[in-house]
């Protein structure tokens, strides 16, 4: 299923992306005609303004959604053709999510958050990788703690290390800085930056941040639904 | 990782979650009230079915009021006993007890078994006592301060208790202590002299054998007999006795049932909010690439785990509880009973798991169906559930299991019918409270007003508590009410002088010195009536039952024989409503009692015709009347005019007030007349009462479930708000509310709800009551005035703390915490 050589296939690709809402007052555009081509290992930032699209693009470069129109390839499948199971077994273990929110489970611990999508893939070395990736982001003294009892940025620490802890090849970022302040937001990035070059993963995230926009090798900003390229800084 | 583990794992880690207590709570609570009743009735009808022809006693019963003396041929081994009423002595004590004159071959089948001392397991023997002794059961030995051992005396003659009755056949447990069982031989019952001409018998005749001879000899036996005498198989007998319990039963499983139905609302509601607060977890797992099969098998095996754990421990709890109703129905029976079936478990079990599922699947469809994208978008809605379908669903899960357990779809409708009925009107009546709890809540202040505010915008979760609690305080309420109330209010309603005992079986050469020894002791007593038993048998020479309607025949007042007297003299308390009293005229003229001849469809000039012993009598009915039956006198549905039955054996009653310095006078009666028959209303009434406990004590039992069940709803409906009062604490506490004014509109919102509960919960019992003292007893309704005090006692308690514990934490929280948690 994999692309024999990663570097020449885009691992992600949108052609003539279109989505619609049906509402009272006729079919709302979301997105439309958005073109994109995402290399394996390539950091790509999709910015633009509040109701831009930003999230809608993102949720179906993931497949979590399908497109009104368009086709749309996810780790070199057409995810046209794939239903909702079929997607979500595609999704299994290859693809790690950050969340504006953070998204733990509030009943498990931060080390059984990390274990979560580990056990979900079926790994033999579970606990020992969810150790590992705790310890990666450096909050190993509250692996017994539930996300209730830790800090924004720990949480978020957490759910970066549960996005990389199968690793994945490619992580989607929804806002990560989102719920932060400043600083806790600066040094989330640098983590987030520092573990996707150590594991060599694509990065797709979605920001209105332009320091975090910035520090990506391509960005693309929406505008009501259509796409620009932005040259890199 | 495959997901039944990561199903387990899941469900280890949220087990302390307020939804899944409650669902388990809640799911132990119906399953342990429908457990509780199918093991007992489970024992019971095995206990009928394992006795078989023990049950008789024989393998075929002939019961004839007299003698039989010609029998067609056969070869079958026979037994006979005489069945009679009287009174044994010790001292100044005496008791009413049922003899049985038995012979050596007594029983034929199944044993009877004779212990030294009440409540041992005693050695199986012949019922055949040795010479001068009897076996008495053992509630007899207390009522006459008597033990084994000791000279007792009956009739004229006296003789020694030599053990205790453990068990014979056909006994399942003294629940009627009235007359306790005496086992006597059958040739030294002429020495008593209680049997007089007119006494009350039943000769026994019992018989054992082969089934074809057995069926030979009954066929030939049939038409021999009249309509006084009753040939019973052994199977009819247990089968009547058990159709009796069967039906008995179905009410009983159907107040089970009550309480399923409060546990399934609560479960309903709880798997909601269970639903609704792992919509987030749901579309995380999708996004990690659960697909919708593996997210159903995690779910499943949650929902199972939990559903066979609920069960489990309801069923434990249920035969842990059931051993004390036994005790309570069946005091003397309840160690003989067979061990728990294994039949109920599986009842119990599918039911637990049936109303899990009917009332928590269309919740967990829902969470399996998320949408992903929810993980990015946290304003998408989760898909709409409607609360109708889970009550739709779980209410059809319901009925078929109702429909099942009782086997009786008339019954299942009726049933849903009232508990639909009293539904409605109870929503009805708690939104008509808080319609009324709207203009208090606009006079009150502070948090008493947020207190109230809060109980009428939630209108839809307080109607369902103040239903669900008002339903299980009214059933409560209202049975305690039966049970205390009905007896002591007719009691009272009796003038002080009314009768309080019954002299029966006077014999005639005894009736001069009766009435003198009462005169003597200045005892104000009734007239005696001569007492003769006969059976209705024919109107206007046709068959009584072919004159009647089809659903009319199967009539009390046709099915056994009833009590026949003459007087001339109208009976106090009598009124004539049609023709004319016959007086002293001494010709063939009856007076019929109003009711009977209502039921029976008689009319002044009807003639009608009595089988008494084995001689047929026939009378004009001259007048019709009205009886008081609760005056405490003798009442007789028939009375003939005189000399009509004065070739008939007769002994007599008459009703005398004994007051309470004269009861010193009783003892003496007894010994000077040991033959008669003295009842004391009293101790009638007492054991009525006593049994009427008992079994009302039993569902008391049960209704503790219901009210469980009900405080479970009550949880269910706080925790599902729980969210929205937690957002609403904050914003209060961030606007500067204090905790201890959280604390104060949390309590007055549960308070006043209890004490809706408990108002409304009295005005039905009192409803009811009024009811049913005016169709039953025909007595005025009467308040209860401490039933307003305790009932919404009560029902503030219960749901004030119940609501307090649930809701609490919300006081607790720093608003800075509080926000972030809800972030």
């Amino acid at each position: 299923m994999t692309p024999t050589d990663p570097a020449q296939f885009p691992i992600v690709a949108a052609r003539a992306l279109s989505q619609r809402v049906a509402t009272a007052d006729g079919p709302l555009v979301i997105l439309s005609e958005v073109e994109l081509a995402v290399k394996a290992g390539e950091t790509l930032a999709i910015t633009g303004a509040s109701g831009s699209g930003k999230s809608t693009l993102l949720g179906l470069l993931a497949g979590l959604d399908q497109p009104s129109s368009g086709e749309l390839f996810l780790l070199g499948q057409n995810l046209n053709a794939l239903d909702e199971d079929a997607r979500a077994r595609l999704r299994a273990g290859r693809i790690g999510f950050v969340f504006q929110s953070f998204q733990l489970l509030p009943a498990l611990t931060a080390l059984e958050n990390i274990l979560l999508p580990l056990e979900l893939a079926g790994r033999p070395d579970a606990r020992e990788r969810a150790a590992h990736w705790l310890d990666r982001v450096g909050i190993t003294a509250r692996a017994g703690h539930t996300p209730r009892q830790l800090s924004g940025g720990e949480q978020q620490r957490v759910a970066i290390a549960r996005a990389f802890a199968t690793d994945p090849e490619i992580v989607f970022a929804d806002e990560p800085t989102g719920n932060l302040d400043a600083d806790t937001g600066a040094r989330i990035i640098d983590l987030l930056f520092e573990l996707n070059a150590s594991a060599h993963t694509t990065l797709i995230l979605v920001t209105h941040d332009d320091a975090l926009a910035a520090r990506c090798q391509r960005r693309i900003h929406l505008v009501a639904g259509r796409m620009n390229e932005v040259a890199a800084a | 990782m495959n997901f039944v583990r990561l199903g387990l794992w899941l469900l280890r880690r949220e087990r302390s979650s307020g939804e899944w207590r409650v669902l388990l709570l809640a799911l132990i609570i119906g399953v342990g009230s429908v457990a509780t009743t199918g093991f007992l009735g489970d024992r019971i009808k095995r206990a009928m079915s394992e006795q078989g022809a023990n049950f008789l006693g024989a393998d075929l019963l002939v019961s004839s009021p007299r003698p039989i003396t010609h029998w067609p041929q056969h070869a079958l081994a026979t037994s006979r006993a005489i069945e009679f009423t009287s009174m044994v002595a010790q001292g100044d004590a005496f008791q009413l007890a049922t003899l049985r004159a038995v012979d050596a071959a007594y029983p034929l089948r199944g044993s009877v078994r004779i212990a030294a001392r009440p409540f041992e397991p005693g050695v199986a023997r012949p019922a055949l006592p040795p010479r001068g002794s009897i076996y008495v059961d053992g509630t007899l030995l207390p009522l006459l301060n008597a033990q084994v051992g000791d000279r007792v005396q009956i009739g004229e003659a006296p003789f020694t208790i030599a053990g205790v009755v453990a068990e014979e056949p056909g006994q399942l447990g003294g629940v009627f202590g009235l007359a306790p069982r005496v086992f006597l031989r059958a040739d030294e019952v002429a020495a008593t002299r209680v049997l007089q001409p007119g006494s009350r018998v039943s000769y026994l005749y019992q018989f054992a054998g082969e089934a074809k001879p057995l069926a030979v000899f009954g066929a030939a036996l049939k038409p021999a007999l009249d309509s006084t005498q009753r040939l019973i198989g052994s199977r009819e007998g247990v089968e009547t006795l058990r159709g009796a319990f069967v039906n008995a039963d179905k009410y009983i499983q159907l107040t089970a049932l009550v309480s399923l139905l409060l546990s399934v609302a609560a479960i309903a509601i709880a798997a909601h909010r269970h639903a609704l607060r792992h919509y987030d977890q749901a579309a995380l797992l999708r996004c990690f690439g659960a697909t919708t099969a593996q997210l159903r098998t995690l779910y499943a095996v949650q929902l199972l785990t939990l559903g066979l754990l609920g069960s489990l421990l309801g069923i434990a709890i249920g035969a842990a509880m059931q051993q004390g109703l036994a005790l309570m129905i069946l005091p003397d029976a309840a160690t003989r009973l067979p061990a728990l079936g294994s039949a109920p478990v599986g009842v119990a079990l599918v039911s637990g798991l049936l109303a899990l599922a009917g009332a928590s699947l269309p919740a967990l469809l829902r969470l399996i169906r998320v949408s992903p994208l929810r993980v990015l978008r946290r304003e998408l809605p989760p898909l709409p559930l409607a609360a109708w379908i889970s009550v739709a669903v779980s209410g059809s899960a319901l009925l078929a299991l109702v429909a099942w357990v009782a086997d009786d779809a008339k019954l299942v409708a009726v049933f849903v019918g009232a508990l639909a009925g009293l539904a409605a009107v109870l929503v009805l009546l708690a939104r008509l409270t808080l319609l009324g709890g709207q203009a208090v809540q606009k006079l009150s202040h502070g948090p008493l007003r947020f207190g109230l505010a809060q109980l009428l915008r939630h209108r839809f979760d307080s109607t369902v508590q103040l239903g669900a609690f008002t339903l299980a305080l009214f059933l409560v309420a209202l049975l305690a009410l039966v049970r205390s109330d009905l007896v002591d209010s007719w009691r009272a309603q009796l003038p002080p002088d009314a009768p309080n005992y019954f002299l029966v079986n006077i014999a005639p050469q005894q009736q001069a010195d009766v009435a003198a020894f009462l005169q003597q002791h200045r005892l104000q007593a009734s007239a005696l009536y001569p007492m003769v038993r006969g059976r209705l048998v024919s109107k206007n020479d046709a068959p009584i039952a072919a004159t009647l309607p089809p659903e009319a025949r199967d009539n009390a007042t046709l099915r056994r024989e009833l009590n026949l007297t003459w007087t001339a003299t109208l009976p106090a308390n009598n009124v004539i409503l049609a023709g004319q009293w016959h007086g002293s005229q001494r010709s063939a003229i009856i007076s019929v009692e109003s009711g009977m001849a209502e039921r029976l469809k008689l009319a002044v000039g009807d003639s009608l015709g009595f089988q008494v012993g084995d001689q047929m009598l026939s009378a004009r009915i001259g007048s019709i009347r009205s009886v008081k039956w609760d005056s405490m006198q003798p009442n007789f549905f028939v009375i003939f005019a005189p000399g009509q039955l004065d070739a008939l054996p007769a002994s007599a009653i008459a009703s005398v007030h004994v007051s309470a310095n004269q009861a010193g006078v009783l003892p003496g009666f007894v010994k000077a007349f040991p033959g008669i028959t003295v009842l004391a209303l009293d101790k009638l009434i007492a054991n009525i009462e006593a049994v009427f406990a008992q079994i009302i004590g039993a569902i008391q039992l049960l209704l503790g479930f219901l009210l469980a069940a009900g405080m479970a709803v009550v949880v269910a409906t706080l925790l599902a708000s729980l969210d929205a009062r937690q957002q609403e604490a904050v914003l209060l506490r961030t606007l500067g509310a204090q905790r201890a004014w959280l604390a104060k509109s949390l309590w007055s919102e549960f308070i006043a709800l209890g004490l809706l509960a408990g108002l409304l919960a009295s005005v039905c019992a009192e409803i009811a009551m009024a009811l049913i003292a005016h169709r039953l007893f025909e007595l005025p309704p009467r308040p209860h005035p401490w039933l307003w005090l305790v009932l919404p006692t009560a029902g503030a308690l219960l749901v004030g703390l119940s609501g307090w514990l649930t809701t609490r934490q919300i006081t607790r929280v720093p608003p800075m915490q509080s926000i972030r948690a809800l972030g």
